[in-house]
């Protein structure tokens, strides 16, 4: 065990004594939970300033208070350009869409019924699906509430009815029976408008018609809950991975360098060798878990759970990526190409893990992957402990799998180290 | 001390190794003498158990298996390329192969220091080694396996890209290991570093070992005639009581001046001597390791 220990003491000042490395492993993780945090912490509803154009074709009082209601938005910034600007702005990728009212898009229920023409068109970003998806559902949520503003004027509620009743009226395509189902419900409906009180209409009408609650699904903590504890779970992880892929590079370059060799020409087992190099990563996985719980706490107040199981958390990803970075190792020969696969990995495992975008986005093909994914398991077993409340008895799941990840990996790692020096 | 039987080791299509067995005694310096590719880094990566054979066996001081970690801590093994952490300073990287080699406390330290004045290091200790010249680094790189005072010396190449002065300095040190008795196994193409160091030399070729003996008799059995060129003083008078000497039927006689080859110089010297002519210049050319490797193959030692 100690010549284990004399291997990873002189891995740990051969780390230190580089100061790039030592910026990657304990300042990049630090950098990337406040700068995520920051982000995050101004961001509670949603994306800010996604950039449109809107072109009023319809020239109507509907679309004016539509775009009004746009304008209200934080959410969006709004420009209005002619047809032909608006497209052209979107292919140079200066706005995210480009929204066309067209014309009648202002005819009320007509407007918003007619399933046969569209009245309102969107020109998207195609490298922007995902603001494209958001602003639709926005586009929506102004329409529905233009519209309910609209529906307090009794006028134009009893003018919207009788243009439906002509329509009906003069529809071919409906039998008489079924128009006098609709021209019985239009009369009914004009009368409870023309009866209605004010208030009682308006009460019914009146404000955002769909409203929406959150519940908070974060345990309730002592301290404040920010968002630097998402934040900065995902930033102990980047120090993890970082970890990984430096200690990864540490082996290859033993190898090239020759000291591996001499290493196995000393009275060493592999054993020690690679306990060695594997308990220098871990020391080193949980000083960065340390630097950045210590600020977590002391300067952003940020409350963990259970700090029990916190710490089983942090052990078992670290076991994980232990593992994980034995095998990396081995991809390569050079420290280039295990640097270049190490990294590749990372991120892949990253944008699988949804640590970049939701899973949800994934093609359903892809998603069983995310289920071996150690990125996926630590965010969980991390935030299970942070702000998810978890029992022991969920806690077992994530831990298992990273044990079982870094298992693998590690046994996988020694085969192919083995296969390599032989 | 070192047993070596019928070792066979394939890369691929490559032979590494056919068949090669030799014993060294205890105390002995044994040389392992061929071009690039003869097989002689395959055959100390065998004997330190970086390699496995794929025939034959090793026993290093009646202990079979180098590949036991317990066996290795009587070796010293020199590799040919550099492995130090450059990173780390000479002191930092003599004291972790220190503790490596069990070594603890004072005793550590009065090794480190050693080592140090061995290599000539003592006042840059503390530099980091990536700062060291090439010369500095190959001494650093072989005192860091004479820390731990193994009876075993496995140099491979030890000389290779270095400055004289560290080259002559690595010899003297070889050599001291030599007077305390140390079984000492040296690699190298270099011819003159062979007959310098070595009590025994094999020729290895190919992954064959083509001979193998000391220095002297594998000259005298494949280095083939001493070159003599002898200049007088005065013209030879008579060239014909001359020829009786030499048995060169090609000695090439000109005005005052003989050239000839023989296979015993010595003799032949006294002989010319007792003819009662004045010498002006003298010079002998013997046989060396370079001429055994090129009668036993066809090639020069460099030629490749």
């Amino acid at each position: 065990m100690s010549k284990a220990l004399f291997i990873a003491f002189k891995d740990l000042k051969v780390l230190v004594s580089n100061k790039g490395n030592v910026f990657w492993v304990f300042g990049f993780p630090v950098l990337m939970a406040l700068l995520f945090g920051a982000i995050y912490s101004s961001a509670g509803s949603g994306p800010s300033g996604i950039k449109i154009a809107v072109v009023d074709e319809d020239k109507s009082r509907f679309s004016a208070l539509y775009m009004l209601k746009l304008e209200s938005y934080e959410a969006l910034e709004i420009i209005h350009l002619s047809q032909d600007e608006a497209i052209e702005q979107v292919r140079k990728g200066k706005v995210a869409a480009a929204v066309i009212l067209k014309e009648g898009f202002g005819d009320g229920f007509e407007a918003l019924f007619n399933s046969d023409e569209s009245r309102l068109e969107i020109a998207a970003d195609p490298s922007r699906k995902m603001e494209s998806g958001y602003l639709q559902g926005l586009l929506a949520k102004a329409q529905f509430e233009t519209l309910g503003n609209q529906s307090v004027d009794k006028k134009w509620m009893r003018d919207q009815i009788k243009l439906l009743r002509n329509d009906v009226q003069t529809d071919d395509k409906l039998n008489s029976a079924q128009a006098k189902l609709y021209l019985d419900f239009f009369d009914s409906f004009d009368t409870l408008v023309k009866d209605a009180n004010d208030v009682t209409f308006g009460g019914g009408f009146k404000g955002d018609l769909l409203k929406f609650s959150k519940i908070d699904v974060n345990k309730e903590n002592e301290g404040p809950i920010t968002p630097f504890q998402t934040t900065f779970s995902q930033a102990m992880l980047w120090g993890m991975l970082t970890c990984t892929v430096t200690f990864a590079i540490s082996i290859v370059k033993e190898r090239s360098n020759g000291t591996f060799d001499r290493l196995r020409i000393c009275p060493l087992g592999h054993a020690h060798i690679l306990g060695g190099k594997g308990l220098a990563c871990f020391i080193t996985a949980i000083l960065v878990i340390c630097v950045l719980y210590v600020i977590a706490k002391t300067i952003f107040k940020m409350p963990i759970g259970n700090l029990f199981l916190f710490i089983l958390a942090v052990f078992c990803m670290v076991l994980c990526f232990v593992g994980l970075m034995m095998f990396i190792s081995t991809w390569g020969r050079t420290e280039q190409s295990v640097g270049a696969a190490g990294w590749a990995t990372i991120v892949i495992m990253a944008l699988l893990g949804g640590v970049t975008f939701p899973t949800a986005f994934l093609p359903s093909w892809l998603r069983p992957f995310s289920q071996v994914n150690p990125v996926r398991w630590s965010i969980f077993a991390l935030e299970g402990t942070i702000w998810r409340n978890f029992t022991p008895l969920e806690m077992l799941s994530p831990c298992l799998m990273l044990l079982a990840i870094g298992f693998t990996s590690f046994l996988l790692g020694v085969v192919m180290l083995r296969r390599q020096t032989q | 001390m070192i047993k070596v039987d019928n070792l066979k080791k394939r890369f691929g299509n490559i032979v590494a190794l056919d068949d090669v067995s030799f014993e060294v005694n205890k105390g002995e310096t044994f040389g392992l003498l061929g071009p690039n590719g003869a097989g002689k880094t395959t055959a100390i990566n065998i004997l330190c158990g970086l390699t496995r054979p794929d025939q034959g066996t090793v026993s290093l001081d009646g202990k079979a298996d180098p590949t036991v970690p317990e066996v290795r801590l009587s070796l010293g093994v020199v590799p040919q390329t550099l492995a130090l952490y450059e990173e780390l300073s000479a002191q930092e990287n003599l004291r972790f192969f220190g503790r490596i080699y069990e070594l603890r406390g004072r005793k550590l330290k009065e090794r480190i220091s050693n080592c140090l004045e061995i290599a000539g290091l003592s006042q840059r200790s503390k530099e980091r080694v990536s700062k060291y010249s090439g010369g500095m680094k190959r001494r650093l790189n072989m005192v860091c396996s004479l820390l731990h005072e193994p009876p075993l010396l496995l140099l491979d190449e030890p000389t290779v890209g270095v400055d004289p002065q560290s080259r002559n300095l690595i010899f003297e040190t070889i050599e001291a290991m030599k007077k305390q008795g140390r079984t000492i196994i040296y690699t190298t193409h270099y011819m003159e570093e062979a007959q310098r160091l070595c009590d025994r030399v094999a020729i290895l070729d190919h992954g064959r070992i083509l001979d193998m003996d000391s220095v002297e008799n594998l000259i005298i059995k494949h280095g083939g005639p001493s070159h003599i060129e002898a200049e007088f003083e005065e013209k030879l008078s008579d060239p014909d009581k001359l020829k009786s000497f030499i048995e060169d039927k090609n000695a090439q006689f000109e005005e005052a001046k003989i050239r000839f080859k023989t296979s015993q110089p010595m003799e032949s010297l006294a002989m010319l001597n007792r003819s009662g002519m004045r010498f002006r210049t003298l010079k002998v050319q013997t046989a060396n390791l370079e001429d055994v490797f090129l009668n036993l193959t066809g090639r020069r030692l460099r030629d490749q």
